[in-house]
């Protein structure tokens, strides 16, 4: 079977989730339970055998029960070729991840084990928040499959932190800023080829995911927006001319403002529903689809590089669309993507999707199986 | 701990080298007392004379203890190329290929706003004074692969041009002796970039 899928879970002291035991059978989950019960800690514990780090906070210590010395996740999970044994115990001490009863040391080896997209009410800021959280989406998920990216980055960043200080001093050397100039450009054009490579495939599956769940009512475009002139009106071998003269006319507006103005690191993306900057001008119901097809996008991006979909976390998301956009949305999922859901009801819920669903009540971290 | 003052200042004088903890410094000065007194006698010479007889070479910048130094003073040398190189160590290096038969200079660090350093900080303009007097043909910038050396390597570009000299600078790549698969991605990738055609 060409898929993956976590076959079970083994959740341990973590957080308020006591002890479970889960075997998963079903394609879908859905977690079922009142506000603060231990649904999104469940997610999490997924989250974390995936990544090797939680979404929600950085100290591992914060993950272990109170006054407990240890938490423990595991998971059995089914890939095409294999079946994996993975298992983070965290103490005091650290955390330890195991693959195969072997020890990892190096977290950027073990990553990849449990692909897996979240999808968290917290990602909304992809539409509405600064052009900073969604230049960070773009890196990470270049990050995950180019090294290299990671290496242009650090460089660029590099770059950008001497030209600053430079800008910061009370006259700065013109032919020092000349050559960073020209090492800004010599930088910038690699990060702007891969950011509009991923880009491409980025925007067509965004556009269908945000059209299936919409119904194809209306459409999300996705464009990159540099800092400088469109992109997209020069040929790349251009780049290089077109970013020499902006940065020699930004100038003097450099010289005053004493910061680096133009480049990668002050680019956007921009998403259009209907035509219109969906961040500024959308419903919530729109700037929820199009941060939601942002990340489902995700799912086809990873199947395109390793050749099946990774795992799915949706937590808390059923609630905040109408009925027809989750209906829309559990039935693009259905059968292809092994999928966690968290809600409070079952209430809205489609009874074919919920008739197929495996349920499970969440109760003061008790996980119980319903059906 | 009660220790004699002369075995503590010792211990103390060890630890501010580079790299050596109180254990190891408590190692050392013990080492030290078991020691012929000729030997300490030399060790403490050593010390002394690396300080007092070492100055920087007034023509490239090197540490030497003539002036000017081994190197600029070795007339079978290829006085017609000059490497630059940000560190004397570097010069270590390059000399260990036995490849190179040419001059140096060193420029001791690189161009960085963050640290201060710009090219009046470095060894810049005995460079210039040297390209234009000698009877120089070409520059080699061997600076470090990253943000900086490239950076002061683009200045030095620029700022000799008008001598009509020919400027190259190093390559950068795979570890020879070492197998294609163990290369890091970055590495290979740059590799890949600066292929040649055979």
């Amino acid at each position: 079977m060409n898929r993956l899928r976590i076959q079970s879970l083994q959740v341990k002291e973590y957080r308020n989730i006591q002890s479970a035991q889960l075997d998963f059978s079903s394609d879908l989950q859905l977690f079922i339970g009142l506000n603060a019960q231990g649904k999104t800690n469940l997610l999490e514990s997924i989250f974390l055998l995936a990544l090797g780090k939680s979404h929600r906070t950085r100290s591992h210590r914060d993950l272990i029960q109170f006054g407990k010395p240890f938490a423990v996740v595991a998971a059995t999970i089914q890939k095409p070729h294999t079946t994996d044994h993975v298992r983070i115990v965290l103490s005091e001490k650290g955390k330890r991840i195991e693959k195969n009863g072997v020890e990892q040391p190096r977290l950027s080896q073990y990553v990849g084990t449990l692909p897996a997209v979240l999808f968290s009410p917290e990602d909304l800021e992809l539409v509405k928040g600064s052009p900073r959280v969604r230049r960070r989406f773009l890196d990470m998920e270049i990050g995950q499959v180019s090294p290299t990216y990671i290496y242009q980055l650090n460089q660029y960043q590099q770059l950008i932190q001497q030209r600053n200080r430079l800008l910061k001093d009370p006259v700065p050397s013109e032919s020092i800023l000349e050559v960073l100039d020209q090492q800004l450009v010599q930088f910038s054009i690699p990060i702007w080829k891969r950011r509009l490579l991923f880009l491409n495939s980025l925007k067509v599956w965004a556009k269908e995911t945000y059209q299936m769940i919409a119904d194809e009512k209306e459409t999300l475009e996705v464009y990159y927006q540099p800092s400088t002139t469109q992109l997209s009106q020069h040929e790349s071998a251009e780049w290089e001319d077109m970013l020499s003269q902006e940065i020699r006319q930004i100038r003097t507006k450099e010289l005053r403002r004493r910061t680096t103005l133009i480049g990668p690191h002050r680019d956007d993306l921009r998403l259009e529903v209907a035509g219109v900057d969906v961040g500024a001008f959308g419903s919530q119901g729109q700037q929820r689809t199009a941060a939601l097809a942002l990340k489902l996008a995700e799912l086809e991006l990873i199947r395109e590089e390793i050749g099946y979909y990774p795992i799915l976390l949706l937590d808390d998301v059923l609630s905040e669309l109408d009925d027809s956009r989750r209906s829309h949305l559990l039935k693009k999922i259905q059968g292809r993507v092994q999928t966690f859901v968290t809600a409070t009801s079952l209430e809205g819920l489609d009874a074919q999707t919920v008739s197929r669903a495996a349920i499970y009540q969440v109760a003061q971290g008790k996980i119980t199986k319903q059906r | 701990m009660y220790l004699p003052q002369p075995i503590s200042k010792l211990i103390e004088g060890f630890m501010r080298l580079p790299g050596i903890g109180p254990k190891t410094a408590q190692r050392l000065a013990f080492f030290v007392l078991t020691m012929k007194e000729d030997d300490v006698l030399d060790l403490a010479k050593a010390l002394v004379r690396a300080k007092r007889d070492l100055s920087t070479c007034s023509v490239c910048g090197n540490i030497t203890d003539q002036d000017p130094c081994h190197i600029c003073s070795d007339k079978s040398r290829d006085q017609s190329v000059i490497c630059v190189v940000q560190d004397t160590r570097d010069v270590i290096a390059m000399e260990r290929t036995r490849e190179y038969r040419g001059l140096y200079h060193v420029l001791h660090g690189a161009i960085s706003p963050m640290e201060g350093i710009g090219p009046e900080e470095l060894q810049i303009p005995e460079l210039l004074k040297r390209v234009s007097n000698e009877e120089v043909q070409e520059l080699i910038l061997a600076t470090n692969p990253n943000v900086e050396g490239e950076a002061t390597a683009i200045y030095l570009s620029k700022l000799v041009k008008p001598f009509s000299l020919k400027v190259t600078r190093i390559a950068h790549g795979l570890p020879v002796g070492g197998d294609l698969e163990y290369a890091d991605e970055v590495t290979l990738s740059k590799a890949l970039e600066g292929r040649r055609e055979l």
